[in-house]
């Protein structure tokens, strides 16, 4: 029976993406919906990001809807004014700021061109070594500047998202390419997906359908909620350099934003624009993916003991790595850590497909012929 | 607070059979490292490393030393061919059981 089992009680402990570190430093307040509740974000004088508690420690106000004023966030409601560092500043109608106003607040870091900032339900202080690495060349004329999109998944847990990372089949079910390759490697806080794929001709057009498209994909999630996937494409042999970053933030307990992002290394001898076409294109293709995905995740029902074949990747040891970000980290297991490697056999899986696939193609064949006979 | 919170006890079991049932262990050829395999197929692999094992690899050491700008390992060659060795030798078998 399908062991549906219960969302967990807390968030993840790691660093989190907020969007793009151009968007949110224009000098007004944003706010984000993150770890059932509202953030406010907003840069100072300085050029620092400063990330607090989105409502008042006061009486609530809402400090999304307040305004910079200096290097502070001012509420709307009645101007207590909050430094980055989440002690209250000042009071413009009080004798003194009592000396225990402070906020909560979140510590923030600027990485490849996105803010990042680190959530942990025990508070501990951020762990910079667990940063996502830097991306050589991202933010030079080298690569095109980053897309960014954003999609609201606002039923289900993002451990759904986290499963992808095993889930050889759906490539072929859901996005539409064969797998060739499928392989992942889980060690310490990083969990990785290799794999190389072609379209289905039998799907021209529609998600990674294009049999004249090769991916080779390099999948890493850093942490629980940041991923780096470098992919080198081939589409009828112009090869393409992507980094496409996949990553969320949960809203609630069972809700979350999926944000994606991608960059292009410009091919030589093309012109900016083309660049930035290519990306566009590589863009919708990986956001048509993940709709694809959403669709599945806001109808299924979470299960905590999948059934398993041969074919599949290696789903319990993902989810036994991705609890390491659920417990305390006192309670953190040397077998939620520890490196494990797992190759998927693809030979059965692709020759079952490819004749599925023939099969599709013929029918339509004889259906093309019907309708113009 | 686990992540897994599973209403079965049943679920517990499954874990169990999926993450450990069936490793064998298999010691490298070059280096002290043992790691516990299953293979399922000729083309499918399952290796679990422990923390011992992994400070013994002289290959992934090398790899540290010398890191190619990620961080990820992907795998070492001395390991998968000892693992192709104890196929040989009839130490490790083939074949799966009911899909774990």
């Amino acid at each position: 029976m399908l062991d549906t089992g219960s969302v967990p009680e807390r968030f993840a402990r790691g660093w989190h993406c907020l969007g793009l570190a151009t968007d949110l430093a224009d000098g007004t307040p944003h706010g984000v919906e993150a770890f059932g509740g509202k953030l406010v974000v907003w840069s100072d004088t300085q050029g620092n990001i400063n990330v607090l508690d989105g409502y008042c420690r006061h009486m609530g106000g809402d400090l999304t809807q307040g305004s910079v004023k200096g290097d502070e966030i001012a509420c709307p409601f009645h101007d207590w004014r909050w430094g980055g560092d989440g002690k209250c500043k000042a009071i413009p109608y009080a004798r003194r700021v009592p000396l225990r106003a402070r906020t909560a607040r979140y510590e923030s870091v600027v990485r490849n061109g996105m803010l990042m900032i680190w959530h942990d339900a025990e508070g501990s202080p951020a762990n910079h070594d667990i940063l996502p690495p830097e991306l050589e060349g991202i933010g030079t004329e080298r690569y095109t500047d980053w897309t960014w999109n954003v999609l609201d998944v606002p039923t289900a847990h993002c451990g759904e998202i986290v499963d992808n990372v095993v889930d050889m089949a759906h490539f072929f079910y859901i996005h539409f390419a064969f797998p060739t390759n499928f392989r992942n490697v889980f060690e310490g806080h990083m969990a990785t997906q290799f794999m190389e794929s072609t379209g289905r001709p039998d799907m021209a057009g529609e998600g990674y359908g294009d049999e004249d498209l090769i991916l080779k994909s390099e999948a890493t999630y850093y942490g629980p909620s940041f991923m780096i996937n470098w992919l080198e494409t081939d589409y009828k042999g112009f090869l393409t350099k992507v980094i496409l970053v996949n990553c969320h933030v949960p809203t609630g307990p069972n809700s979350f934003k999926l944000q994606y992002g991608l960059a292009v290394e410009k091919p030589d001898g093309l012109d900016d624009k083309t660049a930035r076409y290519i990306a566009k294109k590589y863009s919708d293709m990986f956001g048509d993916g993940f709709l694809q995905d959403v669709h599945i995740w806001l109808n299924k029902a979470p299960v905590q003991n999948p059934l398993l074949c041969e074919e599949d990747g290696p789903v319990y040891q993902l989810r036994r790595w991705y609890e390491q970000f659920y417990v305390d980290a006192a309670d953190v297991t040397d077998e939620m850590t520890e490196r494990f490697e797992f190759e998927v056999d693809t030979t059965k899986a692709n020759e079952f497909w490819r004749a599925e696939v023939e099969a599709n193609l013929s029918r339509k064949a004889a259906e093309d012929a019907t309708a113009t006979t | 607070m686990a992540y897994i919170v599973p209403s079965s006890a049943d679920t517990l079991e499954d874990q169990r059979l999926y993450t450990q049932a069936r490793l064998t262990e298999v010691a490298c050829l070059d280096c002290l490292a043992r790691v516990g395999v299953k293979k399922n197929s000729e083309h499918h692999t399952s290796i679990q490393w422990h923390a011992e094992s992994l400070a013994e690899c002289t290959e992934f050491r090398r790899l540290d030393a010398a890191p190619t700008g990620r961080p990820i390992r992907a795998s070492c060659p001395r390991m998968q061919a000892s693992i192709d060795a104890a196929v040989r030798d009839g130490q490790l078998t083939i074949g799966a059981e009911d899909g774990y």
